[in-house]
């Protein structure tokens, strides 16, 4: 049987061809997602084995929580302790901090995501870096900068430069060019900059701070008894003690947490969309073959086959269409990563360069994925072959039995309708955990998909009876025998079309949900803001020297300069921002929407008194009048009392205390200050004020002033690069339902072989006939794009809906809705340039001849 | 040398192959039911090759179909090799097919894209179970075919097609050999090479073969001719010449 099967496949060569190409491309995706994020995630670990390979011991200070976006040190003098353990040769303390270099004029800083670091200079025999030019900075006021940054800015040793820092601009002298490990790997496209300790304590406001103590070993002392001593000598039991291994596994760990695990679910999850169109492309061209080898099934149970060995023939056909499409998948997903790590590189985000890795997982999950979904996908099909009598084999024009199953459709449909319809607003509405709200909104989504193409069949003829109308106008008879052809098989017409529908639907969908976020952004500055200028902290997590208030407020025209400040912070084991605000301005510059409270209570917040965020309030029942408890990412605690609540899940989204009951639970790095609203007196013009605060500004690197247009603009360039992203990534689904147009239109002109060389032979010329294809596809493709138009609204408002409390809001997006029609109209042209041009070419006296 | 049997109580002869006892085929109900058989009984010796005529309706085909096992009747009972057809589940008809009914078919049925030689050999592949070589060769030899067997079907005449058929539903040595129009789709001097090889399957190879065909001169070669109108067989009659068969059709007609 088997060879049977692969000789049925070859002699199908085109077909196999276009139905293995449906399931390759989800393989593709999948596999080279997991190439690209193995490598993102072996990189890390590489980085940081090798930052850490002259270490053999860390000690570093045990936050009260994690917060990936917070720094915490520790208190540098214990590494007097830490000297004094036994085995310890040589310790000392460590800074990381962000800054950079400003090299004539020209700022040397991150463009991506990627942090820009300084890091304080120690001891060679600890440091990873080492000069390749020059020296390691020793005395205050030198630097080395990386190699990536002496070849991007062609500074040299001894030259002068500046360097940004939180207390402002200082000017340093570069005294060395290093080099990270062994020069094979660089940190990302991270920018390094060397500088000696006591400048990055004084500059970073972390006087008698460190990030790490390290520690080198005697000769003969291991690291795990080096990390037992060290721990020893160590009482204290808010610093963790660990090898310089178990540092850098626990680092790149963190780090792989916060990039390759997003991107990895995140492209995985587009694979799976694009898997499960393949899966309805596979469906549909299994059913059109089962039900146009009927007579050969027939001749085979006639002649002995079992029912079981029919049903063999068919999944053993799957089973290699999808092993062999997974194998070509898995070898194109290596082409695919390195095309993406290409791309990262082009668009500012440089991964760490490190070799592509095929892990057996990949090939196993690639593999099990691939196969298992076509050989899933052709079972209804390959039953329905079983179902041929044989009988079949000795009569004329036969069809395809109707299968129970087929009978049941509607009323099954339903249910999964239903069922999908709980699923996404269990999704929504439910207080489980993000993962499996997504989960379950994932599933009900494609639930509804299901639902929906397994009912489009019944929506194929009235739609086409009206789409004949302008169709006939346009094209004529040629019209009109389109529109008979595509609601000649409806069922194959609404597969075909459904595959294209979630393409676009999705497309809708990201649409309206990434129009949402950048609407609930831009709506809040509108809304709550009443400053027209605003001055932020550049990079994450950032602080602003305290000099910016007064500096802003010096400005001539700026009438209110309200300072904003904050700390990452935990209520009840979840984690929340902890804002500070100056109670006296605060209402100048900013209007609470307040939901309970007013703006007195601002006034008198005091050192014991909170507003809390209208949905943080509601996730943690805090009424006005009830208190609780904040421990800040600095170890302090304190207690609170509600004194309202406000809406804003954008701008002020936490918990708002005075800025004094917020000093004291800071790290003594920060200075309570990441924002400045500023509002302008009456008489003056609110550019010239805004030109006149970046003036004020400019010894203040990390001091960013933006008016509210920019800052919406800013949100908007980002969420259309995003919403690029999602596009892209959707397009290989959209790409994967042309496929199946193709299929479907050469499966149908195949059997139609007779017809066409009849019509062909009554005097249709190949322009018509190709005409003829073209408009079938056209009407296929409008189904598809309508039906997932309408199911990408209803998603896109499901989900808007469903989030308003975290500030999403549901725009219509007619513009883009009327291009995607028009491309699924295209998508359809395209699609059919190949069988219309198979179908054009057949020969009349054999096509009539054809059995 | 023809009997009238019509009348005459139904005798089951001992060396009996294929054995129908009273059966009915009734389609649909009340004013639009159809008897296409009303009460056939009829026995097949082994070693005969039966011709099944009849005009359009009569019901020839339908008496093939429940024969062969691919139909059910609706009252009456068929035994074929001594097993008995009614209440066999789908699994052991199909293995009844497999191992004791060969069937050519009116368009050939053979696969695309097998060679004539793997067309030959596709039931034992089914079952599981190598051919005999000796047999093999005997029946491609008996083919004519010998030098065509790599070829595919598409590259072979309509009566080449067919021979192959033929060979296919010979291999395994099946009890009875059932033909739907045999010779239906063929012209005058192909369908003689494909009714030589039916003949010579029966007088060499000693296989019984009963086949359902409208074409007399495809009839004239059997050892006994049966005539049906109105699901009712009309005439029994031994081997009847083209001319003989022709009368007797003009006269159901």
């Amino acid at each position: 049987m088997i060879g049977l099967v692969l000789r049925g496949l070859s002699t199908r060569k085109l077909r196999s061809a276009l139905t293995a190409i449906a399931i390759l491309l989800g393989v593709t995706m999948i596999s080279g997602t997991l190439v690209l994020t193995d490598q993102i995630d072996r990189a890390f670990v590489q980085i940081f084995q090798q930052g850490n390979s002259k270490i053999n011991v860390v000690v570093k200070q045990k936050p009260p929580f994690k917060d990936p976006q917070t720094e915490v040190f520790l208190n540098a003098e214990l590494v007097t302790t830490v000297r004094a353990a036994d085995g310890v040769w040589l310790a000392e303390p460590f800074i990381q901090v962000q800054g950079y270099v400003i090299v004539d004029g020209e700022a040397m800083d991150q463009t991506g995501g990627a942090p820009s670091f300084v890091f304080s200079s120690v001891s060679e025999q600890l440091n990873p870096y080492s000069p390749i030019d020059g020296r390691l900075p020793t005395a205050s006021g030198e630097i080395a900068i990386a190699k990536e940054i002496a070849t991007k800015s062609k500074a040299k040793v001894g030259q002068a430069v500046t360097l940004a820092t939180q207390d402002g601009i200082k000017p340093v002298k570069i005294v060395g060019i290093v080099q990270y490990g062994d020069g094979s790997t660089s940190l990302g496209g991270s920018t390094t900059v060397l500088a000696p300790l006591i400048d990055v304590q004084n500059w970073w406001s972390l006087q008698g701070k460190a990030s790490y103590i390290y520690a080198k070993a005697k000769d003969g002392v291991s690291d795990d008894e080096l990390k037992a001593n060290v721990r020893a000598a160590l009482p204290q039991t808010d610093v963790i003690v660990q090898t310089g291994k178990e540092d850098a596994d626990e680092q790149a760990s963190v780090l792989n947490d916060l990039i390759g695990k997003i991107i990895r679910y995140a492209l995985l999850a587009f694979a799976g969309v694009a898997v499960l169109v393949g899966a309805f492309i596979i469906y549909n061209t299994f059913s059109i073959t089962v039900a146009q080898r009927t007579r050969e099934f027939a001749m085979l149970r006639t002649i002995g086959a079992s029912r079981r060995q029919i049903l063999g023939t068919v999944v053993g056909e799957a089973f290699i269409i999808g092993s062999v499409a997974s194998i070509i998948g898995i070898g194109l997903g290596m082409v695919f990563a390195w095309g993406l790590n290409k791309l990262f590189g082009v668009i500012g985000f440089g991964l760490p360069a490190t070799g592509l890795i095929l892990s057996w997982q990949t090939v196993a999950v690639s593999l099990a994925v691939g196969v298992g979904i076509t050989v899933l996908a052709s079972i209804f099909p390959a039953l329905r072959a079983t179902k041929i009598a044989p009988i079949a084999a000795l009569r004329e024009g036969v069809t395809l039995p109707v299968g129970r199953f087929q009978k049941l459709t509607p009323a099954l449909a339903i249910v999964i309708a239903v069922l999908g319809a709980a699923g996404m607003v269990f999704g929504l509405i439910s207080d489980a955990d993000t993962t499996s709200r997504l989960l379950t909104l994932a599933g009900g989504a494609i639930l509804i998909f299901v639902a929906v193409a397994m009912l489009a069949r019944f929506i194929v003829r009235p739609v086409v009876g009206v789409l004949a109308v302008p169709i006939t106008k346009v094209a004529g008879g040629v019209g009109k025998l389109a529109s008979e052809n595509a609601a000649r098989n409806p069922a194959r017409t609404a597969v075909t079309a459904a595959a294209l529908m979630i393409g676009i639907g999705l497309v809708v969908f990201v649409t309206i949900f990434v129009g949402g976020l950048r609407e609930s952004f831009t709506g809040a500055i509108d809304n709550s803001l009443k400053s027209d200028v605003t001055v932020t902290a550049r990079g994450f997590g950032g602080s602003l020297p305290a000099g910016v208030l007064d500096a802003v407020r010096a400005v001539p025209g700026v009438e209110t300069a309200s300072p904003v400040g904050g700390t990452a912070a935990q209520v009840d084991g979840q984690s929340f921002a902890l804002i500070g605000v100056d109670p006296k301005t605060i209402t100048d510059v900013y209007a609470f929407d307040w939901n309970d409270g007013s703006n007195e209570a601002v006034q008198s917040l005091g050192t014991d008194r909170a507003l809390v965020e209208n949905a943080i309030a509601t996730t943690l029942k805090l009424a006005t009048g009830d208190s609780f408890k904040v421990q800040a990412i600095s170890g302090a605690s304190a207690t609170f009392t509600v004194a309202g609540t406000y809406t804003d899940p954008t701008i002020l989204n936490g918990f708002v205390v005075d800025q004094a009951a917020l000093e004291p639970l800071l790290q003594s790095n920060a200075t309570g200050l990441n924002t400045v609203f500023v509002t302008e007196t009456p008489d003056s013009n609110p550019d010239t004020v805004q030109a006149a605060v970046d003036e004020a500004l400019k010894g203040y690197p990390t001091a960013q002033v933006q008016s509210n247009a920019q800052q919406k603009e800013e949100v908007a360039s980002s969420v259309n690069t995003i919403l690029v992203i999602f596009y892209a990534l959707l397009a290989l689904s959209v790409m994967i339902s042309l496929f199946g147009i193709v299929n479907t239109l050469v499966l149908s002109i195949f059997e139609r072989t007779r017809e066409i060389g009849m019509l062909r032979s009554v005097g249709t010329t190949r322009r018509q006939l190709r005409a003829m294809i073209r408009w079938e596809a056209v009407i296929t493709s409008i189904i598809g794009g309508v039906l997932g138009v309408i199911l990408g609204i209803m998603f896109g408002w499901a989900v808007c809906k469903g989030l308003e409390s975290e500030g999403l809001s549901f725009v219509f997006p007619t513009v883009q809705i009327v291009i995607f029609l028009v491309l699924s109209i295209v998508a359809g042209i395209v699609a059919a340039i190949l069988p219309a041009r198979r179908a054009a070419k057949l020969d009349v006296l054999e096509a009539l001849q054809y059995e | 040398m023809s009997t009238e049997i019509t009348s005459t109580p139904f005798a089951v002869a001992a060396d009996a192959v294929v054995v129908a006892t009273d059966l009915t085929k009734i389609y649909g109900e009340g004013d639009s039911e159809v008897r296409a058989l009303d009460g056939v009984s009829v026995s097949f010796p082994k070693g005969q090759l039966a011709a099944v005529m009849g005009p359009s309706g009569s019901g020839k085909s339908t008496l093939m179909h429940i024969l062969a096992g691919l139909d059910h009747p609706t009252s009456g009972s068929v035994l074929v090799d001594g097993t008995e057809l009614a209440g066999l589940n789908d699994q052991k008809l199909t293995l009844l097919r497999r191992d004791k009914i060969g069937f050519v078919f009116q368009f050939f049925n053979l696969l695309p894209m097998l060679t004539a030689k793997e067309n030959i050999e596709l039931p034992m592949k089914i079952a599981g179970s190598p051919p005999d070589p000796e047999w093999q060769a005997t029946l491609v030899e008996a083919t004519g075919l010998s030098t065509r067997m790599t070829h595919k079907p598409a590259e072979l005449s309509g009566g080449q097609q067919q021979r192959v058929a033929v060979a296919r539903a010979l291999l395994s040595k099946p009890a009875v050999i059932f033909g739907d129009e045999p010779t239906g789709n063929l012209d005058s001097k192909t369908s003689s090479e494909v009714l030589a090889l039916l003949r010579r399957a029966v007088d060499e190879f000693g296989q019984t073969v009963i086949m359902v065909t409208h074409d007399a001169s495809a009839a004239a070669i059997a050892d006994r001719t049966l005539f049906l109108r109105d699901g009712k067989i009309v005439r029994d009659a031994g081997h009847l010449s083209a001319g003989e068969i022709l009368d007797t059709i003009k006269t159901l007609e």
